[in-house]
């Protein structure tokens, strides 16, 4: 089954941070073949998580952040496409407190 | 009385009519938790002694003819994600074995209030799963087995209750879900499991995974249960601000003649799935085409589903365990990836997480514009059966690319799901039937499972388990 580029980016992204998808959204053998060099954005941001924690990783534990990350940052893409406002504030909304006198 | 695997309506039958007593029933119960839980890694500690002194307070309330409703006197088991006073809160994960709190959650607090005895906390995947867990094998008590064939997955994170209800083990369970972890152990294990709209149920007491998408319901033997549970569990809560009061539609309200179930069904979501998976969805529809007006291929708004969900449940989920990130004991987790699964979350910045919080704004009045349309969508709950417990997820069936994404985007904006057992397929393990519906209409996909499960007896087969 054919995807888009733009499906796909999603379903990476899905595949990096949860992959409790993963049996809905695989992406297609080829397509994981062609995105395995990760951005330049994204071996800098991983470096900067290894900076924080120098210890903590092998070189395939940074392996596994950084094609982390770019499935993130392409994704994220999606998310600057949808139209919004000025106006559009997170789906939270922040209550000021008083306690009792 | 064999007793295993009748329904909370059989079992406060036979308590009704004096057949039984709570306190048989939950040393019954806990006896077969004891006996036949480890072979299904569905259990984490046994609450024997708690168990035993609801029962004796249920029987005596019941002798003195004070019933508490249809939950008095009847075992459950919860998900080790809820906390529990005089008894470890776990998680699942090693880091927390030794974990107590000080008060019940809400869920249980309520159970309580309407009799219900507390057996068991059950088995999950380490923090719900938030770390990234990519295999089965991810929880201290070793991989949740389907009791249909220990060899296959339980499904997760909530793998002991999908696990103890399907093996007879409890009459039902609470399970929690922030993306999947409800009707993906529902599906594989051959039972019901209800996902309630976000909010519908209190998540005071409960692990935090994803604050805006946690949501907490049970597993257990029909949609008819399934809608006595959630009935004593919703509503407000002033412990949980984001609760709300319980839905303007009557849990209880049931569909009667004349008007047909619209029904959307998304387009591809039974193209390049497995066969079995596919005809069993098939099938399900025809037993309800007197009952059901089918809108085939009907489209999804096109919006990023995926990017928002992602991007919130690894930027709350890496916020909420930023302890065992700061501290390392993130290295002390069962499954090797989740070891340091959560780092690559530190690198998302506030405004892209901010920014996919202000897309899910117009994406929930998108999704619900098109929920309106139809009474229920209905799609197989999962593509393929549960997967081999000794191969990584993506592995476990090879070749299945296709389906629809329905538990992705209903998640994300936190409407309801239920999914009801609907066959057999690969290894004759269980294939599930999910219907979705509008933020608080659980009254319509209950119904619409109670239908389905009137006409047919899959939600009564069980395991041949002893």
């Amino acid at each position: 089954m054919e995807i888009s580029r733009r499906a796909f980016a999603e379903r990476l992204a899905l595949v990096a941070a949860a992959p409790w998808f993963l049996e809905d959204l695989k992406p297609p053998q080829q397509q994981q073949q062609q995105a395995q060099e990760p951005s330049a954005l994204a071996k800098a941001l991983a470096e900067g998580v290894r900076l924080r924690y120098p210890d903590r990783f092998s070189a395939d534990d940074l392996s596994g952040v950084t094609r982390s990350i770019d499935g993130r940052l392409r994704a994220i893409e999606r998310l600057y496409q949808t139209a919004l406002t000025n106006a559009d504030e997170p789906d939270f909304v922040y209550s000021v407190y008083r306690g009792a006198d | 009385m064999d007793v295993g695997f009748l329904s909370v309506v059989e079992l406060g039958r036979l308590l009704r009519q004096k057949k039984t007593s709570a306190t048989e029933l939950a040393t019954y119960f806990l006896d077969r938790l004891e006996r036949i839980g480890p072979r299904f890694n569905a259990v984490v500690t046994l609450t024997r002694e708690r168990a035993l002194a609801e029962a004796a307070l249920a029987d005596r309330e019941i002798q003195q003819g004070k019933w508490r409703g249809p939950l008095h006197g009847i075992p459950y088991g919860v998900k080790d994600l809820l906390a529990t006073k005089d008894y470890p809160t776990t998680w699942g994960a090693e880091p927390y074995r030794q974990q107590k709190f000080a008060a019940d959650a809400t869920v249980v607090e309520r159970l309580g209030g309407a009799g219900g005895v507390l057996v068991a906390k059950l088995a999950m995947v380490e923090l719900a799963g938030g770390m990234g867990y990519t295999q089965a094998n991810a929880s201290f008590t070793g991989p949740g087995k389907t009791p249909w064939n220990p060899n296959y997955w339980s499904g997760g994170s909530s793998s002991g209750p999908g696990a103890a209800v399907a093996a007879g083990l409890v009459p039902f369970a609470i399970g929690s879900e922030t993306s999947g972890s409800i009707l993906t152990p529902a599906a594989y294990c051959g039972v019901t499991g209800l996902r309630p709209t976000y909010g519908l149920v209190s998540r005071h007491g409960a692990m935090a995974l994803a604050w805006t998408m946690d949501k907490l319901g049970p597993l257990g033997r029909s949609a008819e249960d399934c809608g006595i549970v959630l009935a004593a569990i919703a509503g407000k809560d002033p412990n949980d601000p984001s609760s709300v009061a319980s839905p303007p539609v009557p849990l209880s309200a049931i569909r009667s003649g004349g008007t047909k179930w619209k029904v959307g069904v998304p387009k591809g979501a039974d193209k390049d799935i497995q066969a079995e998976v596919a005809a069993n969805f098939r099938q399900a529809l025809k037993v309800l085409e007197d009952s059901v007006e089918v809108v085939e291929d009907v489209e999804l708004p096109d919006l990023p589903y995926g990017a928002v969900a992602g991007m919130i449940i690894a930027a709350e989920g890496a916020s909420a365990f930023d302890d065992l990130l700061k501290d390392g004991r993130l290295s002390q987790l069962t499954a090797p990836e989740d070891r340091t699964g959560g780092y690559p979350a530190l690198a998302i910045s506030a405004p892209d997480y901010l920014r996919a919080l202000r897309v899910r704004r117009p994406m929930q009045r998108a999704l619900d514009d098109f929920l309106k349309k139809f009474d229920v969508l209905a799609v197989p709950t999962r593509t393929t059966v549960a997967s081999p417990i000794d191969k990584p997820f993506r592995d476990g069936w090879p070749g299945v690319t296709g389906g629809a994404n329905v538990i992705g985007p209903t998640n994300v904006v936190g409407v309801p799901g239920i999914s009801v057992p609907n066959g057999f397929g690969v290894q004759g393990l269980p294939t599930g039937l999910s219907f979705v519906a509008r933020a608080f209409d659980e009254a319509k996909i209950l119904a619409l499972g109670r239908v389905y499960q009137s006409r047919t007896d899959w939600h009564t087969r069980h395991p041949a388990i002893p």
